[in-house]
């Protein structure tokens, strides 16, 4: 056993080697060299990282200069809506579905299938759930890096809370009833509000349809024509989340305390206190625990990840994860339309190494300890060295469901979160939430299929 | 030494030099014109043409990508605003309960600070800076700081409430508090306001306050029959543009509670609403909609204040011209 996990690590650290030394393998350029702009959003730790990866396409691709053009996050929107529609865009731009979409539709991007069909790339080594979020229209807009999923199926929980409060730390609550009682054990509140928290189930709308989910409910029919949240299933997770935050966490108030100006990223996060029993995370997390507290990553004696617990009460309710709902999520790289055919060209290249090259989006997410969204990436067996809970990830990747959704995505979504933050003041009950903010939702969605179905009538 | 200054200044003007006076003098107004071309090309370029191409979109289905003219919808971006938007009215109230306390408010502070700096005391130049400093500091900074002064549970100000055991505020989580949060934070930029009452001040005669204390004017005689008046045309202007910065206020609001305005949108501010329709929605028609009525609002205030200012501000050179 040793000797394999010895191995593995020797395995790991030469992939990590030759992904950080094949640049200096580059070969020179004999025609025209190619400027890239890349506009993306790896900022941080991840920048050196991307760096890389631009280092060993451009061994392999010697007349392509990309240019690693890392954004802001804070104005990500208008930086995007500018570029996008400015007559001299960047080169590829990293963008979020509901933006892949709004671009598809306004013609700002191409779709590709021509590039994957003439470069014989293989789309299926992807997730379906992933690659099938970059089709509006039934073609194809981009390739996914990283995973669409993950962002809602995983929790990660604080065992070492868990044992103190008399449970077993091998055994995270499995069901939304089960999570309420170590919850209720573990919260302490203080005269300020909550000194410790159990679980914050809250967050905007995206919160609220992830637990949907766990509640056998969905947001949306598969065309996407029609909104369904407000089903029974709806009202009753809605209601749970509600109660949740009065009862064992002293109202929505006390839980954005909670968590005010903080950041898991910055490494000031409740959890890296001990304050936090069970966290919500997207997949990004591994990679940043790992940086802001690398000890406590390590010891996994304190922690664990579990998945998103489900409607105990509701025999058909099970875990459940959503894929392409966030407006943040399921992010691809785009090209677009204005630019001449070789940029193009180039650009679908640089796309496809960051998509399906071991050495592009594989070795990049690897060196974070999250997933890709090309299966095979993620059978390689040193991700159980770097992420010691690998294979709860996999599971929760597994249990992600694709919703869909349209450029309209971020009108509803503020209707929504409007809706659930009323009925977590209690300005509304659940269900007049729920149905108040449906109606006004289905009306938006109806208009833009509306003019939609006209214009390619 | 006096022998050649002399024979400098008794030296005849040469026939070109008078030219050149001549051609200077005539053509005086287009020199005034060179040194103000840049500022004016720079007005034409960056607000005039924008301010008239923001218009003409307003009226136009204008999304990203449009290629070619955007198609032209009439007054369907203005109809909608007002019957089916309702963060339309959110953002409106939201705006006009900020402007309403935040403007009278740091008017109330800036001109109580200056009569305070005006006062003759020593070292008065470095308690001037002082007071100043905070007006020099980025808004997005002084935004940060605030955001941990006003934290909940950590924050100095709800420290400093429970140590003299009063109740902590929610700054900025509870619905409620969120818009007296922002008018608090902003006092914070009263530096300039300051800066032009405090000039306003030193630009009263003394001998105005003299004749005042000789007739046995009291001090709060002098401040009611002498400063106040006096100052008016200051307050005036500051005033104006207090509610011309108010309405516009987006930087603070931004950073402080994202685009969605906070709980229960209770800081969605009109120019948050601008933004998001805009950068969010992708609706470019409607937002330029919806920036041409504040500028309408603002507009018609200031008329109206010009208007009245007629009733209320003292100018003293107009009244010496009628007498």
């Amino acid at each position: 056993m040793k000797r394999i996990r010895l191995l593995t690590l020797v395995v790991a650290l030469m992939a990590l080697m030759s992904f950080a030394l094949a640049p200096a393998l580059a070969q020179e350029c004999e025609g025209e060299v190619i400027e890239l702009e890349f506009m993306n959003w790896w900022g941080a730790a991840r920048e050196a990282l991307m760096d890389t990866l631009i280092g060993h396409f451009e061994a392999e691709n010697p007349c392509i200069r990309v240019i690693n053009q890392v954004q802001p996050w804070d104005n990500r929107a208008e930086l995007l809506a500018t570029a996008a529609a400015s007559s001299n865009p960047p080169g590829i731009i990293m963008s979020t579905r509901p933006e892949t979409y709004h671009f598809a539709i306004s013609g700002l991007i191409i779709p590709i299938d021509h590039f994957v069909d003439a470069h014989g790339t293989d789309l299926s080594v992807f997730y379906d759930g992933e690659i099938g979020l970059q089709y509006w229209n039934g073609e194809l807009y981009g390739l996914p890096m990283p995973t669409a999923g993950g962002l809602t199926s995983l929790y990660i929980y604080n065992k070492d809370m868990l044992r103190a409060a008399g449970y077993d730390p091998e055994s995270p609550p499995k069901t939304w009833q089960e999570l309420e009682e170590m919850s209720a054990a573990i919260t302490v509140a203080d005269p300020m509000g909550v000194d410790v928290m159990g679980a914050e189930i809250i967050g905007d709308d995206w919160a609220f349809v992830a637990w949907l989910y766990t509640n056998n409910g969905r947001y949306s029919s598969d065309d996407g024509r029609t909104l369904l949240f407000n089903s029974p299933e709806g009202v009753e997770t809605l209601e749970w989340m509600v109660n949740f935050t009065n009862n064992i966490n002293g109202g929505v108030e006390n839980v954005s305390d909670f968590f005010q100006d903080t950041a898991f990223a910055q490494g000031d996060h409740p959890w890296f206190e001990d304050q936090l029993a069970f966290l919500r995370i997207n997949t990004s997390f591994y990679g940043h625990y790992n940086v802001n507290d690398p000890e406590g990553y390590a010891d996994t004696s304190h922690w664990g990840t579990m998945l998103r617990p489900y409607n105990g009460d509701n025999p058909d309710a099970t875990h459940a994860g959503t894929t392409g709902y966030n407006y943040s999520g399921a992010w691809a790289y785009t090209i677009p339309t204005v630019h001449p055919p070789e940029k193009q060209e180039a650009a679908f290249k640089f796309a496809e190494f960051i998509g399906v090259h071991p050495l592009g989006g594989c070795a990049f997410l690897f060196a974070q300890s999250r997933p890709s969204p090309v299966k095979e990436c993620n059978e390689n067996p040193a991700y159980y060295e770097v992420n010691p809970t690998w294979s709860v990830v996999l599971e929760g990747l597994a249990t992600d469901v694709a919703v869909s959704i349209t450029p309209v995505q971020g009108q509803l979504a503020e209707i929504l979160s409007n809706a659930i933050e009323e009925a977590l003041f209690g300005v509304k009950s659940a269900e007049d939430a729920l149905n108040d903010a449906h109606a006004e939702m289905q009306a938006i969605l109806d208009e833009f299929w509306a003019e939609f179905d006209a214009a390619n009538m | 030494m006096q022998a050649s200054l002399k024979s400098k200044h008794s030296q005849p003007e040469t026939p070109m030099k008078l030219r050149l006076q001549e051609w200077w003098f005539r053509n005086r107004a287009l020199i005034g014109f060179v040194f103000i071309f840049p500022w004016f090309a720079g007005f034409i370029i960056f607000d005039a043409l924008p301010f008239i191409y923001n218009l003409y979109l307003s009226f136009t289905d204008y999304q990203i990508g449009t290629v070619g003219l955007p198609p032209w919808i009439g007054f369907d971006n203005y109809s909608k605003i007002f019957t089916d938007d309702k963060l339309f009215g959110k953002s409106m109230y939201n705006t006009v309960y900020y402007l309403g306390f935040s403007v009278p408010l740091r008017l109330i502070f800036a001109f109580l600070i200056a009569l305070i700096l005006n006062l003759r005391v020593r070292g008065m130049e470095l308690y001037r800076t002082l007071f100043y400093v905070p007006s020099v500091v980025p808004l997005v900074a002084a935004t940060v700081i605030f955001a941990g002064f006003l934290n909940t549970r950590y924050g100095f100000l709800n420290q400093f409430l429970v140590l003299i055991g009063a109740t902590p505020v929610r700054w900025l989580s509870s619905p409620d508090a969120i818009k007296p949060s922002l008018i608090l934070i902003s006092l914070w930029g009263f530096g300039g306001q300051m800066i032009i009452f405090l000039a306003g001040l030193q630009s009263i005669p003394d001998d105005l306050y003299e004749a005042a204390a000789i007739d046995g004017g009291t001090g709060w005689h002098r401040m009611v029959y002498i400063t106040v008046p006096l100052m008016t045309p200051t307050i005036f202007f500051n005033l104006l543009l207090g509610l011309i910065g108010g309405f516009q206020i987006f930087e603070q609001v931004f950073i402080l509670l994202d685009t969605n305005g906070g709980p229960l949108q209770a800081g969605l501010v009109y120019m948050l609403h601008v933004y998001n329709k805009a950068f969010r929605d992708f609706e470019f028609g409607y937002s330029a909609a919806l920036s041409v009525i504040l500028f309408l609002i603002i507009f018609v205030l200031t008329i109206m204040l010009v208007y009245t200012s007629n009733r209320w501000v003292f100018y003293g050179d107009a009244q010496d011209d009628e007498t």
